[in-house]
């Protein structure tokens, strides 16, 4: 049944193809053998660790400066109350509109890519932890003062288990952020990815068939990426604050 | 005086730092795996190696498009590979100008191959950079729907017409032919597109007509959508797109790497017009090894005929820039009379007429 929708997509697709009668659009098998034909050159590899790397760099980085950021302020009201509405003026802006100043800083290549990546990252783990951070109770707070906790202890014992399932959550959302905005950052003149494997192919003439696999591919690896982020959440201890008082009897 | 309560203990498995140190455990592995695959099938170590160099030693940083109006660049650093003195300068390839306009100001390049008003508007708003050298000659053309009802530059009247840029001859070449036929230049519309989408976006009639350089037209032409309407030359005898552009900084203070590669451009350009062995060649390695493009579409590009494009006489030459800045200033790209020596430096080209083509026949697996 999980994949009826798929199957039912490239039906649609490969009929929707041949009634067209249009040269310049691949159809699903196109795609497929284009994708072999990356296999079979080793692009594949080359173009889905390039990717990767800028992903997992701009996005670890902005995990290591933004969850930290979004925790103190949302610790600190009058830290949030200041620096808000700067986060609020940045938010809407698009990490395409950042690619001519990325290049003007970083130059062409990995940086201002990775720059890119990690600009469309940290706002939303900043708010998410902000957020996550607003949200635990006046309860937790006072009883974990009452049991006389150090501001260290009440971080570890009591802010970290309760803010992780949102924080999590937040994790996987900006993961795919992440990933979405490769196509637009490796249009910064690198020579590799996934991203670059969809505009170069543009140059190529009628190879429609490698942008679509490009397509494909970033779909593919972006579920993956996903399923990956969702097996966090299942983990014992980012359940917790999922777990009403009964079920955590229970457990 | 009693102790204060203990809190409840949470189990290992359950305690967050325990877990998060797993993760972080799993988060740099799996970053140290992709930086170091990364480092080995992506990274261009020579243009690494060449940023260490001391200034005065490292090799400049040549930006370019894939489009023949800048061939003489790849093929520049192919032939040179083959020479004793070896590859010339690092060829980058960008998928647009305004990128290469933000490396060049930024340095990150130092040379640059661009359109013309481009240049000329750059060094206006003072961007210090001056055009050494021309890229080459004709290689533009406006196209139309191969069955499609314009016939002739009247039926252009009411039309959408895609253009690489508002600072582009392509931009001045449809101003021309529209007031050699006394059309008002508001009687079409002009939109920037980038120039690999611009057949998609014919054969899609999701344009009527575009002005680009080759091989787009080519790819119009093979694909059966696309008809050349006129060539750049029918309006504009002596046509010039791109320029060489160079910062002004690195004329100042290397002026011997920019007459080196100066040099080099005008033996390809000079090998490029030797004929038509010469022009499959560089279809074929241009085409597999920097464009990426079919070979078949060059070749159609740079032999159909011959002279749809071609690659000497490139010496800056004051009337060509003067026209070109004139019409920019009248179709409101520039505002002000910049004097052709503000923005070219004839000085390198100059020098490099004496130069003669490259000695270098495909398959010899030498050059001099």
């Amino acid at each position: 049944m999980s994949c009826s929708g798929l199957v039912m997509l490239l039906v649609l697709w490969s009929a929707a193809i041949a009634l067209a009668g249009n040269t310049l659009l691949p159809s699903p098998w196109s795609v497929a053998a284009a994708i072999a034909e990356l296999a079979q050159k080793g692009f594949l590899v080359k173009h889905v660790v390039a990717s990767l790397f800028r992903v997992t760099w701009g996005y670890l980085m902005a995990v290591v400066v933004g969850v930290p950021l979004g925790i103190f302020l949302g610790w600190r009201r009058r830290a949030e109350m200041a620096l808000a509405p700067l986060l609020e003026l940045l938010r809407p802006i698009s990490p395409l509109a950042w690619i001519p100043i990325a290049i003007l800083w970083f130059g062409v290549g990995d940086l201002a890519a990775i720059f890119i990546i990690f600009l469309a990252s940290i706002l939303p783990l900043i708010l998410t932890a902000m957020n996550a951070v607003g949200s635990v109770t006046a309860t937790h707070w006072n009883a974990g003062r009452n049991f006389g906790l150090s501001p260290v202890d009440l971080a570890r014992k009591v802010l970290a288990p309760a803010i992780l399932p949102q924080l999590i959550v937040g994790l996987r959302l900006t993961l795919g952020i992440a990933w979405l905005v490769v196509v637009a950052a490796e249009m910064i003149a690198v020579n590799s990815g996934l991203g670059f494997l969809i505009i170069d192919a543009r140059n190529a003439g009628n190879r429609y068939d490698l942008v679509v696999a490009g397509m494909v591919l970033i779909g593919l690896i972006g579920v993956g990426l996903d399923s990956a982020m969702r097996r966090l959440e299942r983990l014992p201890a980012a359940s917790w604050g999922y777990q009403t008082p009964v079920e955590a009897e229970a457990a | 005086m009693s102790a204060a309560p203990r809190p409840p203990e949470v189990p290992r498995e359950r305690r967050p730092v325990r877990i998060g140190r797993r993760l972080a455990v799993g988060a740099l592995l799996w970053t140290a795996a992709l930086t170091g695959a990364h480092m080995a099938l992506n990274v261009d170590w020579s243009s690494i190696v060449n940023q260490r160099l001391p200034p005065s030693q490292r090799k400049l940083n040549v930006a370019y498009i894939p489009v023949t109006c800048h061939l003489a660049c790849p093929v520049t650093d192919f032939i040179s590979r083959y020479s004793l003195a070896g590859n010339l300068f690092i060829p980058r390839m960008f998928q647009g100008f305004p990128e290469i306009k933000e490396a060049l100001i930024s340095n990150r390049m130092q040379v640059g191959f661009m359109v013309a008003p481009m240049a000329i508007a750059l060094r206006a708003q003072g961007v210090p950079i001056r055009i050494v050298y021309l890229g080459h000659r004709y290689g533009s053309a406006v196209v139309v729907q191969k069955d499609g009802p314009i016939q002739s530059v009247k039926d252009l009247r009411g039309r959408i017409i895609a253009i690489p840029s508002r600072f582009s001859d392509e931009r001045l070449i449809v101003f021309k032919a529209l007031k050699a036929n006394g059309i008002p230049p508001g009687n079409v519309r002009l939109i920037e597109m980038a120039p690999p989408d611009v057949a998609g976006a014919l054969a899609a009639k999701a344009i009527d007509a575009f002005s680009m350089g080759e091989p787009y037209p080519a790819q119009a032409e093979i694909g059966g959508f696309g008809r050349i309407l006129f060539p750049a030359r029918e309006y504009w005898p002596d046509y010039m797109s791109c320029v060489v552009v160079v910062r002004q900084d690195v004329i100042d203070t290397r002026p011997d790497a920019v007459q080196v590669l100066v040099d080099g451009i005008a033996r390809s350009g000079l090998w490029l017009d030797e004929g038509k062995p010469h022009r499959e060649h560089a279809a074929d390695f241009v085409g597999r090894y920097y464009y990426r493009q079919p070979p078949a579409l060059l070749r159609h590009a740079l032999t159909m005929p011959l002279d749809r494009v071609t690659y000497t006489s490139l010496s800056p030459r004051k009337p060509d820039f003067d026209m070109v800045r004139d019409l920019m200033i009248e179709t409101g790209v520039l505002d002000w009379k910049i004097p052709f020596s503000e923005y070219v430096d004839t000085r390198f080209a100059d020098a490099a007429g004496r130069q003669t083509a490259w000695k270098y026949e495909p398959g010899s697996g030498k050059a001099e």
